[in-house]
Protein backbone atom coordinates (compact mmCIF):
# COMPACT_ATOMS: atom_id res chain seq x y z
CA UNK A 1 0.00 0.00 0.00
CA UNK A 2 1.60 3.38 -1.06
CA UNK A 3 1.20 6.03 1.14
CA UNK A 4 0.87 9.95 0.11
CA UNK A 5 3.58 11.84 2.60
CA UNK A 6 -0.07 13.73 3.84
CA UNK A 7 -1.06 9.63 4.92
CA UNK A 8 2.34 9.55 6.62
CA UNK A 9 1.97 12.99 8.23
CA UNK A 10 -1.46 11.65 9.48
CA UNK A 11 -0.26 8.36 10.85
CA UNK A 12 2.52 10.15 12.55
CA UNK A 13 0.03 12.73 14.31
CA UNK A 14 -1.95 9.38 15.73
CA UNK A 15 1.15 7.53 17.09
CA UNK A 16 1.97 11.27 18.69
CA UNK A 17 -1.40 11.13 20.17
CA UNK A 18 -1.54 7.68 21.24
CA UNK A 19 2.38 8.10 22.82
CA UNK A 20 1.33 11.02 24.68
CA UNK A 21 -1.64 9.50 25.82
CA UNK A 22 0.44 6.23 27.32
CA UNK A 23 2.81 8.63 29.16
CA UNK A 24 -0.11 10.09 31.10
CA UNK A 25 -3.16 7.68 31.46
CA UNK A 26 -1.44 4.97 33.64
CA UNK A 27 -0.77 7.56 36.28
CA UNK A 28 -4.26 8.36 36.43
CA UNK A 29 -5.46 4.97 35.82
CA UNK A 30 -3.33 3.98 38.47
CA UNK A 31 -5.13 6.88 41.02
CA UNK A 32 -9.03 6.90 39.78
CA UNK A 33 -9.55 6.50 42.92
CA UNK A 34 -7.42 8.85 44.87
CA UNK A 35 -8.75 12.00 46.07
CA UNK A 36 -6.59 14.79 44.97
CA UNK A 37 -6.54 17.71 46.99
CA UNK A 38 -7.52 20.92 44.78
CA UNK A 39 -3.58 22.18 44.95
CA UNK A 40 -2.38 19.08 43.91
CA UNK A 41 -4.84 18.91 41.53
CA UNK A 42 -3.73 22.20 39.99
CA UNK A 43 -0.15 20.83 39.90
CA UNK A 44 -1.10 17.40 37.95
CA UNK A 45 -3.02 20.07 35.30
CA UNK A 46 -0.19 21.95 34.82
CA UNK A 47 2.40 19.77 34.43
CA UNK A 48 0.37 17.94 31.73
CA UNK A 49 -0.09 21.68 29.88
CA UNK A 50 3.13 22.41 30.00
CA UNK A 51 4.84 19.03 29.36
CA UNK A 52 1.55 18.79 26.14
CA UNK A 53 2.85 22.08 25.08
CA UNK A 54 6.34 21.34 24.58
CA UNK A 55 5.93 17.73 23.84
CA UNK A 56 3.77 18.74 20.80
CA UNK A 57 5.70 21.64 19.62
CA UNK A 58 8.78 19.44 19.82
CA UNK A 59 6.62 16.98 17.81
CA UNK A 60 5.01 18.79 15.09
CA UNK A 61 8.31 20.81 14.67
CA UNK A 62 9.57 17.27 13.86
CA UNK A 63 6.94 16.38 11.69
CA UNK A 64 6.85 20.11 9.67
CA UNK A 65 10.77 19.69 8.85
CA UNK A 66 10.54 15.84 7.33
CA UNK A 67 7.04 15.74 5.74
CA UNK A 68 4.50 19.26 5.78
CA UNK A 69 6.88 21.47 4.38
CA UNK A 70 6.88 18.89 1.60
CA UNK A 71 2.96 18.50 1.11
CA UNK A 72 1.31 21.00 -1.15
CA UNK A 73 -2.13 21.93 0.75
CA UNK A 74 -4.56 22.36 -1.96
CA UNK A 75 -8.98 22.60 -2.18
CA UNK A 76 -9.37 19.27 -2.06
CA UNK A 77 -7.06 19.03 1.20
CA UNK A 78 -8.76 21.78 2.83
CA UNK A 79 -12.02 20.41 1.96
CA UNK A 80 -11.48 16.74 3.53
CA UNK A 81 -9.63 18.86 6.53
CA UNK A 82 -13.02 20.30 7.10
CA UNK A 83 -14.86 17.33 7.15
CA UNK A 84 -12.81 15.75 9.29
CA UNK A 85 -12.69 18.71 11.97
CA UNK A 86 -16.74 19.14 11.50
CA UNK A 87 -16.79 14.97 12.51
CA UNK A 88 -13.82 16.13 15.76
CA UNK A 89 -16.21 19.54 16.46
CA UNK A 90 -19.03 17.36 17.00
CA UNK A 91 -17.35 14.38 18.86
CA UNK A 92 -15.95 17.14 21.44
CA UNK A 93 -19.46 18.36 21.58
CA UNK A 94 -20.46 14.71 22.28
CA UNK A 95 -17.34 14.24 24.94
CA UNK A 96 -18.48 16.83 26.60
CA UNK A 97 -21.90 15.51 27.43
CA UNK A 98 -20.15 12.15 28.56
CA UNK A 99 -17.82 14.16 31.33
CA UNK A 100 -20.70 16.39 32.24
CA UNK A 101 -22.98 13.54 32.62
CA UNK A 102 -20.15 11.05 34.57
CA UNK A 103 -19.77 14.12 36.85
CA UNK A 104 -22.94 14.52 37.38
CA UNK A 105 -23.52 10.24 38.13
CA UNK A 106 -20.72 9.67 39.67
CA UNK A 107 -19.48 12.64 41.43
CA UNK A 108 -15.18 11.81 40.81
CA UNK A 109 -14.50 15.51 40.71
CA UNK A 110 -11.24 16.18 42.45
CA UNK A 111 -9.80 12.37 41.77
CA UNK A 112 -8.27 10.97 38.95
CA UNK A 113 -10.89 9.32 37.57
CA UNK A 114 -11.60 12.93 36.10
CA UNK A 115 -8.50 14.03 34.45
CA UNK A 116 -8.30 9.70 33.53
CA UNK A 117 -11.72 10.15 31.51
CA UNK A 118 -10.81 13.74 30.10
CA UNK A 119 -7.33 12.49 28.44
CA UNK A 120 -9.09 9.29 27.14
CA UNK A 121 -12.11 11.26 26.07
CA UNK A 122 -9.59 13.50 23.99
CA UNK A 123 -7.56 10.51 22.96
CA UNK A 124 -10.49 8.96 21.31
CA UNK A 125 -11.66 12.13 19.79
CA UNK A 126 -8.34 13.17 17.94
CA UNK A 127 -7.87 9.62 17.08
CA UNK A 128 -11.06 9.35 15.57
CA UNK A 129 -10.97 12.71 13.74
CA UNK A 130 -7.36 11.69 12.15
CA UNK A 131 -8.73 8.14 11.40
CA UNK A 132 -11.16 9.81 9.31
CA UNK A 133 -9.20 12.26 7.54
CA UNK A 134 -6.78 9.09 6.22
CA UNK A 135 -9.87 7.47 4.82
CA UNK A 136 -10.95 10.39 3.15
CA UNK A 137 -7.59 11.13 1.91
CA UNK A 138 -7.34 7.34 0.74
CA UNK A 139 -10.89 6.89 -0.69
CA UNK A 140 -11.69 10.99 -1.74
CA UNK B 1 -26.38 12.79 -14.32
CA UNK B 2 -22.82 12.75 -13.70
CA UNK B 3 -19.68 14.88 -14.44
CA UNK B 4 -16.76 13.07 -15.93
CA UNK B 5 -13.57 13.84 -17.71
CA UNK B 6 -11.05 13.28 -20.26
CA UNK B 7 -8.49 14.73 -18.01
CA UNK B 8 -5.99 10.93 -18.37
CA UNK B 9 -6.46 10.83 -21.92
CA UNK B 10 -5.27 15.17 -22.47
CA UNK B 11 -3.03 14.78 -19.76
CA UNK B 12 -1.11 11.75 -21.65
CA UNK B 13 -1.26 13.60 -25.03
CA UNK B 14 0.73 16.61 -23.53
CA UNK B 15 3.22 14.46 -21.82
CA UNK B 16 2.60 15.46 -18.56
CA UNK B 17 2.79 13.62 -15.81
CA UNK B 18 0.52 13.71 -12.79
CA UNK B 19 2.92 15.75 -10.69
CA UNK B 20 3.86 17.95 -13.26
CA UNK B 21 0.37 19.28 -14.12
CA UNK B 22 -0.30 19.33 -10.38
CA UNK B 23 2.81 21.53 -10.24
CA UNK B 24 1.46 23.29 -12.59
CA UNK B 25 -1.83 24.37 -11.42
CA UNK B 26 -1.08 24.37 -7.67
CA UNK B 27 -2.23 21.32 -6.60
CA UNK B 28 -1.09 17.81 -5.18
CA UNK B 29 -0.68 14.66 -7.24
CA UNK B 30 -3.27 13.04 -5.39
CA UNK B 31 -6.08 15.81 -6.15
CA UNK B 32 -5.03 14.97 -10.07
CA UNK B 33 -5.38 10.98 -9.73
CA UNK B 34 -8.85 12.02 -7.55
CA UNK B 35 -9.90 14.25 -10.48
CA UNK B 36 -8.78 11.38 -13.39
CA UNK B 37 -10.62 8.49 -11.36
CA UNK B 38 -13.82 10.88 -10.95
CA UNK B 39 -13.94 10.80 -7.01
CA UNK B 40 -13.65 14.64 -6.95
CA UNK B 41 -14.91 17.39 -8.33
CA UNK B 42 -13.11 20.67 -8.53
CA UNK B 43 -13.71 23.85 -8.14
CA UNK B 44 -14.36 25.89 -11.08
CA UNK B 45 -11.28 27.80 -10.99
CA UNK B 46 -9.52 24.71 -10.36
CA UNK B 47 -11.16 23.14 -13.48
CA UNK B 48 -10.40 25.86 -15.81
CA UNK B 49 -6.81 26.38 -14.32
CA UNK B 50 -6.56 22.51 -15.70
CA UNK B 51 -8.16 23.09 -19.31
CA UNK B 52 -5.67 26.52 -19.45
CA UNK B 53 -2.83 24.40 -19.11
CA UNK B 54 -3.86 21.16 -21.37
CA UNK B 55 -4.74 24.31 -23.94
CA UNK B 56 -8.29 22.37 -24.32
CA UNK B 57 -11.89 24.58 -23.76
CA UNK B 58 -13.73 23.88 -20.27
CA UNK B 59 -16.47 21.17 -21.80
CA UNK B 60 -13.88 19.49 -23.84
CA UNK B 61 -12.20 18.29 -20.61
CA UNK B 62 -15.82 18.04 -18.07
CA UNK B 63 -19.02 16.53 -19.55
CA UNK B 64 -21.63 15.12 -18.13
CA UNK B 65 -22.93 11.32 -18.92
Amino acid sequence: MALSKKEISILIEIIFSILFTLIFLPYFYRNQDTSFVFSELIGKVSEIIIFSAVYFSIAYSILELSYKSKITEDERSNMINSKSYKLGYLLYEFSLFIFIGTLINYSIFNNGAIIFLVISLLLIVSVIKSIYQFYLHRTF
Amino acid sequence: MELKNNLKELRNKKNFTQDDLGKNVGVSRQTIISIERYRYKPSLELAMKIARELNVKIEKLFYFT
